[in-house]
């Protein structure tokens, strides 16, 4: 099916905003092979007719109402206090568009 | 005083405190006293709240004293996962993306244990993200087994369930995605049950999987499991999949009345001697009892783990974008070099999280990635449907269907440090038996077998969606049988 190598890996840790080492790429590249051709098994199963499943329940559209969670507001200050930095009451970010 | 920690049930604490025997305060003392002597061999704790519990454990006395009605879980000492938020308090994941992340809420979970008066001793080391089945992917140190130092205690609850084993707390939570409550409940001979897929809140609980994860007590006895279990459970608007329990027009079968399964493709030539003995001992015992037994069929089994470790990942890889190093907390830089967004986002995750969790997130962004999706994911998600027809149709009870199934919780007994650390797929085997029940989203429970194997060996038992009771009636029975409820 899938032969994953340094350059696929590479892409996908791009994609996922992730720095890998040298080092770590090659038992990556070699851990992923394995588990990748461990997969190689669902092959056999024929799921042409099969619905998915794409989740853990039946529930569809829980929702409540859109209204202020008073118990986030009364706690505000720990979540600005946590903030890796900030101005003011606002999370400071580096320009994202450069 | 000379209270024994290690007959300490939620339920022989409750008559202690009732009756005056002791105080809260006292209990938890002694708890932090004996902690600090014995946890650093064991390493179960990851923080410790001595102020707050001793705080709260007067409180609770207060009550006591003036002769308030107590709640089920007044005063009884916790300890809870580091993947569990309690407001303003440092919560890591064993992470050390996370080292200095305070939480700003209390999680369901908590908020309600706290209606309870309970009290939280400390948080518990695990695996980064609950990421791994033997707690050796901790940032931060290695869990022993209390039953043996020289093995793991399982994972990812692997704190969890070492801490109530070393009577280092009355009960504990976990949270089980794959296996996690049940299979450390196994290695460390302590009970771990994990409810039905929406019995319990996951709101403050930090997603790993979020159509597999499930909260659940760690404890010493099935009747405490059932005590922990009732204090969390039950529908909370703040978790989209929290389901409304819907209890009425059943009604409760004694357990001599239940049947009981056993699935051929769990009881496998590779299942290890000691496991095999000691669950066959313990199908006897029962049988004994009056439960009836049948042999039963789940043929897509083997499927289950190559379908997990797709489904899985994918919804890590999702999940766990929100750890980027803006949101929550960031390890310091080493230069006073400004970094851009994006090499913000590379370094924090690439150093902040360890090899497991690289290893999933990028196995996770390949399965959901285009070319691939049809072939990896979508083909996961039906095999899942195949599993989960599996145990509708073992349970279905127009086709002469069983109540409960019984399989063992893992293939071998806890194994040693660094034993499967080189080898990816090899950790991930110790799972095969758990890993069904969160894809099909059913209540299981781990329990040991008695008297307790070196090293000890659990059974498990698999309900109906939100029939936990059939389960634990069945353990309560076991745990009669041989003598240990108290």
């Amino acid at each position: 099916m899938t032969q994953i190598d340094k350059k696929t890996l590479e892409h996908l840790a791009d994609l996922a905003r992730i720095k890998i080492t040298e080092k770590e790429e090659d038992k990556l590249v070699e851990d992923l092979k394995k588990i990748l051709n461990f997969f190689e098994e669902l092959r056999e199963l024929d799921t042409e007719k099969i619905p998915p499943m794409a989740g853990g329940t039946d529930l569809k559209n829980t929702t409540r109402e859109d209204e202020t969670n008073k118990e986030l507001v009364k706690n505000r200050d720990i979540l600005i206090n946590s903030f890796p930095e900030k101005e003011g009451d606002f999370l400071k970010i580096p320009p994202v568009f450069e | 005083m000379n209270t024994n920690l290690k007959n300490l049930t939620i339920k022989n604490f409750r008559e202690g405190l009732t009756e005056k025997k002791f105080s809260a305060f006292e209990i938890t003392e002694e708890y932090f006293k004996y902690i600090e002597k014995k946890d650093p061999e064991t390493n179960a704790y990851l923080l410790l709240l001595k102020e707050p519990a001793l705080k709260q454990a007067s409180e609770a006395d207060v009550k006591a004293a003036k002769g308030e009605k107590l709640a089920p879980l007044t005063g009884i000492p916790l300890a809870i996962k580091d993947n569990i938020l309690i407001e303003n308090e440092i919560t890591t994941s064993a992470s050390k993306i996370l080292e200095n992340y305070k939480a700003s809420y209390d999680a369901t979970v908590i908020k309600k244990l706290k209606n309870e008066d309970a009290l939280f001793l400390g948080k518990t080391n695990m695996d980064e993200f609950a990421m791994g089945s033997s707690t050796e992917n901790s940032a931060f140190k290695k869990t022993k087994n209390p039953h043996d130092l020289s093995r793991v205690p399982g994972g990812s609850s692997g704190g969890s369930a070492a801490a109530v084993a070393a009577d280092m707390a009355v009960a504990a939570l976990g949270s089980d995605t794959g296996g996690s409550i049940r299979q450390p409940a196994s290695f460390c001979g302590v009970v771990g049950l994990k409810p039905t897929y929406g019995a319990v809140s996951r709101y403050g609980l930090m997603a790993m999987a979020s159509s597999l994860d499930q909260i659940g007590p760690i404890t010493k006895t099935v009747e405490d499991a059932e005590i922990l279990f009732n204090a969390i459970k039950g529908f909370d608007s703040m978790d989209a999949t929290s389901a409304q329990l819907q209890t009425t027009g059943y009604k409760q079968k004694k357990p001599e009345e239940l049947v009981v399964g056993l699935p051929k493709e769990y009881f496998i030539e590779g299942l290890d001697n000691q496991t095999s003995k000691a669950i066959n001992e313990a199908i006897e015992s029962l049988k004994k009892s009056g439960i009836k037994f049948k042999e039963i069929s789940l043929p897509y089994t083997k499927y289950a783990l190559s379908c997990y470790y797709i489904i899985m990942p994918a919804e890590v890889s999702a999940n766990l974008t929100r750890f980027d190093g803006i949101r929550y907390a960031r390890i310091a830089s080493r230069g006073s070099q400004t970094e851009s967004l994006k090499e913000i986002y590379f370094r924090q995750r690439g150093e902040g999280f360890g090899p497991e969790v690289k290893r999933r997130i990028i196995l996770g962004t390949f399965v959901l990635s285009s070319g691939y999706y049809d072939a990896y994911y979508a083909k996961a998600q039906k095999v899942r449907k195949l599993i989960k027809e599996d145990f509708d149709k073992a349970f279905d009870s127009s086709e002469n269907g069983v109540d409960v199934i019984l399989t063992p919780v893992s293939p071998t007994p806890a194994f040693h440090f660094n034993e499967k650390t080189d080898d990816p797929l090899k950790m991930y085997l110790s799972d095969i038996f758990t890993i069904p029940v969160n894809l099909a989203g059913l209540p299981a429970i781990s329990i040991p077998t008695r008297p307790m194997e070196s090293p000890p060996v659990g059974f498990q038992l698999i309900g109906k969606h939100f029939r936990e009771n059939d389960i634990l009636e069945i353990g309560k029975l076991y745990e009669r049988i041989n003598n240990i409820t108290q």
